[in-house]
């Protein structure tokens, strides 16, 4: 078999099939020209300065002091408390629904930090960009610090007793009260809602996501009966279908999701096991980087191939259809039939998802498991999903009653309906018909400044709490620090409402006696059961095994309509870090370049290079997206644009969750001097808000939107894209070891890898090194190995290492000069053109064994360890760069200022193992060294060894495909040992000896051994 | 006669700046470097009297440096683990029983004003029961050692294997008010950590790192 010829990696357009000035940019280290007018400076001046400095220098010496520190003991020191000793609190993530267990890391009474809870039967110990980012929204000035009444400060006992006072009118007028929500995962808070509701006549709870999977649930109502999102079983699946479901990276669960994908695709066990994967799709999402088939298709053809897939596999299955399904999408029939027989060999080991809101498309979807027998293997529907429980119909009925004026009481419990709804500008003017609106957001945001009651729920971090993810699986949360403002927690409020003044720790704790400890299945008292449920911070119960209703064929005889948009359709998308835009406000995931696009601080409107080429449209160009309703009523928005790759033609894509209110106050988000612009748009908000194009049709809330108009308005917007920031370029006219040209990345198929023909590492040749071989490392040897088959680029690492490592944010300006701080980046490559393949690098210090860094630092800041580890010494620092400039990774980063964190409280979430680093220091990537240091001590002090898997670094933590893997390649039984010995291994730019101690496992797609997919034969349609 | 004079006053001028200097070259530090320094403290706490004559063990009020970075001061109720009992001097305290012996009456309480601080600070009344009207105050001690932040120091580690309080807070059990002895310089951290892996620390093997993340990240 042929050595597959090296594939051609790029980063974007301009330096891949579009080449342009790209390259030299990219190469440049400073953004900027660097032609600034310089003074002449003289001997005499130069003489003048140096001894004023000289003369402070030794009265400052002389006279220096420093300053009076107090130290505050505890005047009755808790006995589970030392100062300095941090301690794990299992609690649930409050991020989203899916409801992922953390440990939230606690030093002298504040969470510092939020790891995945590794026990948790669903997230497994990883956490995602949300998750890790959360603990910043604990410490965020702009919560609101108490309960507001007509936008007056007010107090919990005015608040309750005028509301309570109005709840008693409508009672008794027998008004309508409503609950509006988002998935409420507690079924502590789904029961006390239930509990305030019973006492109204006219009551009800409606429950909405801004990111709707509402289609799922119905479809499963109409062939199931019932009205449920099934667990997916991405772990049990061989075969995996995905039609524009997002699933590793924002779809429904995503973190257990891509712990489950992993483990379907695990190289180191024996036989390897590999699920084959393939994604059809409109737009380039996270998961579509992942899959071994990518069929790009636009909006409009989706529905046609499930449909075709559908008909396909009634065919092959022999079953009776009520009627005959349209099995013809044109010259691709090929691809379907191949897709159908993958599926049909694999029946009860496949998984075929789909991400449309289209009911007609999920009926279809359905059918199709139902076919495949996957009901009751890789769709669980015994424990079905809780993380998405919102009907969009219920919406479309309360926006009517709504403009009748028929609601008496509105509570909005976590969601912005005027930010997110299609129709917030008539939502917002519905509220002011309503009474009584009571929210119950901890901020001023679209919907809340319109409340008459502001009454702010606490943290999830503040309050006792509980969540459902999945049927049978309860988390606990438990307050890690007592609540920094006077708010008051969600169930207190619903139950101080219904007369009842228990605390919530007090109501979780007997909802749990009642409903959760009668089936956890154990003899013991509930005392020792919740104990142990606060311990390990979720418990699991048996699911009575219900039967699951018949596929009901009778659901396809009148399959409701699909509707086709017609022209350029837009397609709305959420992205890892800012989801539906519900922490917008987060510096942090404000500043995390999206994994696909590379882009922070900001949406845009992606156009494929060819759809760009078509419509005249260049990068940064700001266009006018316009469409027009059937009324007649007019959307528009100003995006700049974005050249995505792997794109179908026919979409333009955007991201929601931008343009939030309270985003203004990134405006400064950077350092105070002279060339500071603003990192905001002229609106003062961060990006623009896509939710006026999503539309509320049929019942469903949709994401495609059809007959879009662009045209050019002839400015131009920068945009702060890091792709072409710090990256790494294999010289062409160097020459290398064996003369082989060798990419960054490597890559290999299944087959090629199975038999044995592969070896993403070069051979070992002479190398004559420039270095003696003066490191022994007689002890502990730390490395790395990342396992790029199983990482995803969700980019959970990146932000752990941030709220690890005091990283800080340095604002839209400074990005745009390449001086974004992160330790940790995330490469992604393309390869191909029409039909790209994406590769995700995690590229961070590579703690190279012959530092080229080391060398050239003149006051040696920079030195090996006897263990391996390069080191950067703050205090030692001059700042010269020399460092970064020699470093062939680009990890080193600079402090051109003192990065100020925008909003001063969230210094409480800083560190105290990590120095802050000041001004004119370089920094970079540590191996989490404050871990490592934290585990020899713990060893020494018990006697013992550091065990093989006893110290995570931060990265390898989170992260949800469990890639990363850290460890002492001297211990010949250690897990990292043994990864780096397989064909896959290879470093970065190992040909030039740099001996990094970062290694990296070659990505392998499961494809024939020429290494192409199928797809990559049709034309683009 | 005019240039001699300012000849002789500049002469006059640079003996007092040198004996100015000569003067202060002695407590000359660089910046930084605290050796010397022995501040007032809000409760004229005796080490000599608790560690010295008492003999009481650095961990029994310091136990954070078994078990944190930190050695930690106690918490005020640490101290009245004992000063629920003793409120002054025992000699005065002794006087008062003899005294009221004699008188034939029950002894008066006496408390110490620098005890009485602990009780104010608690918000205890004079039968040592929390008055819910005074207010809790806790005591803000003034650090003496201090390491800059770019230095990561940890007392577990240290004490753990032996490292005597002492070896880098000096003779504590003799000082009234507790003086800063040593000077912290790297060089002193470095010479220690240096010997201790020759010699080991009181001949038990122990093998510090000198590595510079062993205290800088």
């Amino acid at each position: 078999m042929a050595q597959r010829k090296a594939q051609h990696y790029w980063r974007s357009w301009e330096e891949g099939p579009g080449a342009s000035e790209f390259v030299q940019i990219s190469r440049d280290e400073f953004a900027e020209s660097l032609d600034r007018p310089t003074e002449q400076f003289s001997r005499r001046s130069f003489l003048k300065a140096a001894g004023f400095t000289a003369t402070v220098t030794a009265l400052a010496a002389g006279c220096s002091h420093a300053p009076v520190e107090k130290a505050i003991p505890y005047l009755i020191q808790p006995e589970e408390i030392v100062p300095g000793v941090s301690y794990f609190y299992a609690t649930t993530c409050g991020g989203c629904s899916a409801a992922c267990g953390v440990l939230a890391k606690n030093r002298d009474g504040r969470p510092i930090k939020l790891e995945g809870n590794p026990e948790h039967p669903l997230s497994r110990g990883g956490l995602c960009v949300v998750g890790q980012a959360s603990l910043l929204n604990l410490y965020d000035s702009h919560r609101l610090k108490g309960p507001l009444r007509e936008g007056q400060e007010s107090t919990w006992a005015e608040a309750d007793a005028h509301i309570r006072a109005q709840l008693e009118t409508i009672r008794a007028s027998r008004g309508a009260v409503r609950v509006l929500s988002g998935t409420v995962s507690s079924p502590t808070l789904r029961a006390q809602i239930q509990t305030f509701l019973a006492s109204f006549r006219d009551a009800r709870h409606i429950v909405y996501d801004a990111l709707s999977s509402s289609a799922i649930a119905d479809a499963h109502q109409a062939t199931h009966g019932e009205r449920r999102v099934p667990h997916f079983r991405f772990d049990k699946a061989d075969v995996i279908v995905s039609f524009d479901a997002d699933f590793l990276g924002t779809w429904i669960s995503p973190v257990e999701f891509t712990r489950d994908y992993a483990s379907g695709r695990r190289l180191d066990t024996l036989p390897p096991r590999m699920s084959h994967h393939t994604q059809v799709e409109s737009r380039l999402s996270l998961t579509g980087a992942k899959a071994d088939q990518r069929i790009r298709v636009s909006p409009a053809e989706n529905a046609a191939w499930i449909e075709s897939l559908a008909a396909c596999l009634a065919k092959t299955a022999g079953a009776a259809l009520p009627f005959a399904l349209n099995g013809e999408v044109g010259p691709h029939n090929s691809i379907i039939e191949q897709l159908a027989r993958r599926l049909w060999q694999a029946r009860g080991r496949c998984l075929v998802v789909c991400g449309s809101q289209e009911p007609r498309a999920q009926i279809l979807v359905n059918l199709i498991n139902h076919l495949l027998g996957n009901y009751g293997t890789t769709l669980d529907w015994n424990a079905p999903s809780q993380q998405k429980a919102g009907n969009d119909c219920e919406l479309e009925a309360l926006s009517e009653e709504l403009d009748r004026g028929r609601v008496a009481a509105l509570f909005l419990l976590h969601v912005n309906p005027v930010y997110e709804l299609p129709n917030g500008p008539a939502f917002r003017a519905a509220l002011g018909r309503v009474p009584l609106v009571v929210n119950f957001a901890d901020r001023w945001e679209e919907t809340s400044s319109l409340s008459r009651f502001l009454c702010p729920d606490h943290n999830p971090l503040e309050s006792w709490g509980d969540a459902e993810a999945v049927r049978g699986v309860y988390g606990l949360c438990q307050p890690a620090i007592r609540p920094l403002g006077n708010t008051r927690s969600v169930l207190e409020s619903f139950a101080a409402w219904s007369g009842d003044t228990r605390s919530a720790y007090e109501l979780v704790r007997a909802h749990w006696r009642e409903n959760i400890f009668p089936h956890a299945g154990n003899a013991g008292e509930f005392d020792a059961f919740w104990d142990r449920a606060v311990e390990t911070g979720f418990v699991s119960t048996a699911v009575q095994a219900t039967n699951a209703k018949p596929f009901s064929f009778s659901a396809l005889e009148n399959l409701p309509k699909i509707s086709t948009p017609a022209g350029l359709s837009m397609v709305l998308y959420p992205k890892v870090a800012m989801l539906d835009g519900r922490f917008a406000e987060n510096p942090w995931l404000q500043e995390l370049p999206d994994p696909i696009s590379k882009v922070a601080w900001d949406n845009y409107a992606c156009f494929s290079p060819a759809a760009a080429q078509r419509l005249g449209v260049q990068e940064g160009d700001v266009v006018r997206l316009e469409t027009t309703t059937e009324g007649g009523a007019t959307t528009s928005t100003e995006l700049p644009a974005f050249l995505q790759p792997g794109q179908h033609d026919q979409v333009v894509a955007v991201a929601l969750g931008y343009g939030r209110q309270g985003t203004e106050r990134f405006a400064n988000a950077g350092p105070k001097w002279l060339f500071a612009r603003s990192g905001v748009g002229a609106d003062g908000r961060v990006g623009k808000n896509a939710a006026p194009f999503v539309t509320l049709r049929d019942g469903y809330l949709q994401y495609v939107r059809g007959g879009i108009r662009v045209t050019s308005t002839g400015r131009r917007s920068a945009l702060a894209s890091t792709q072409g920031h710090h990256s790494l370029t294999m010289p062409k006219d160097l020459p290398l070891v064996g003369g082989q040209h060798r990419d960054i990345v490597r890559e290999t198929t299944l087959p090629a890898l199975l038999a044995g023909d592969f070896k993403a590492a070069p051979s070992p040749a002479k190398i004559n090194g420039l270095w003696p071989t003066d490191h022994p490392y007689t002890g502990h040897r730390w490395a790395m190995a990342i396992d790029l088959t199983a990482c995803t680029g969700c980019s959970g690492c990146v932000v752990a290492c941030q709220a690890e490592n005091n990283i800080p944010v340095v604002g839209k300006d400074e990005v745009l000069r390449h001086r974004e701080m992160h330790w940790m980046r995330i490469d992604r490559y393309y390869a191909g053109e029409d039909e790209v393949d994406v590769v995700h690098q995690p590229m961070l210090c590579q703690q190279c064994d012959n530092a080229p860094c080391e060398t050239v630092c003149p006051v040696i800041a920079t030195v090996h360890s006897a263990e391996g580890l390069n080191q950067q010494i703050y205090n030692r620092c001059v700042g010269t760069r020399y460092c970064a400039n020699n470093c062939p990774y680009k990890t080193r980063r600079f402090n051109w200022f003192n990065y100020m964190r925008e909003d001063a409280l969230q210094n409480l979430a800083l560190n105290p193992d990590v120095t802050v680093r000041s001004r004119g220091i370089m920094e970079k990537c540590s191996f989490c060294v404050q871990r490592i240091e934290a585990a020899r001590i713990e060893a020494r002090r018990s006697d013992k060894l550091i065990a093989d898997g006893q110290i995570q670094t931060a990265c390898q933590q989170s992260c949800p495909a469990q890639a990363i893997v850290f460890g002492d390649l001297n211990d010949p039984s250690s897990r990292i040992s043994k990864m780096v010995q397989g064909p896959r291994r290879f470093a970065v730019l190992e040909e030039f000896n740099f001996r990094p101690a970062v290694n990296y496992l070659a990505v392998v797609r499961n494809r024939d051994a020429s290494g192409k997919s199928p797809s990559e034969d049709r034309s683009n349609g | 006669m005019n240039d001699r004079l300012i000849t002789i006053v500049l002469l006059v001028g640079l003996a007092f700046s040198l004996g100015v200097f000569a003067v202060q070259a002695g407590s000359w530090h660089l910046p930084g470097n605290q050796q010397g320094y022995e501040p007032i403290q809000p409760i004229a706490f005796s080490h000599r009297l608790h560690a010295g004559e008492m003999q009481l063990g650095c961990v029994y009020c310091h136990s954070a440096a078994e078990v944190s970075r930190h050695a930690g001061i106690p918490p005020a109720s640490t101290c009245m683990n004992c000063h629920r009992y003793v409120s002054a001097p025992l000699g005065v305290l002794r006087a008062e029983d003899d005294l009221a012996k004699k008188e034939n009456r029950k002894p008066r309480s006496i408390v110490s004003p620098e005890i009485q601080k602990i009780y104010a600070a608690l918000g205890l009344d004079d039968q040592l029961a929390r008055d819910p009207q005074k207010n809790l105050a806790p005591i803000a001690w003034t650090r003496v050692y201090r390491l800059p932040d770019f230095v990561y120091f940890n007392h577990s580690a240290h004490v753990n294997v032996g490292v005597a309080c002492q070896q880098c807070h000096g003779p504590v059990e003799t000082m009234d008010r507790v003086k800063h002895v040593s000077d912290l310089t790297m060089g002193w951290c470095v010479n220690c950590h240096r010997t201790a892996n020759a010699a080991g620390v009181a001949t038990k093997p122990v093998h510090p790192s000198t590595d510079c993340s062993t205290c800088h990240y």
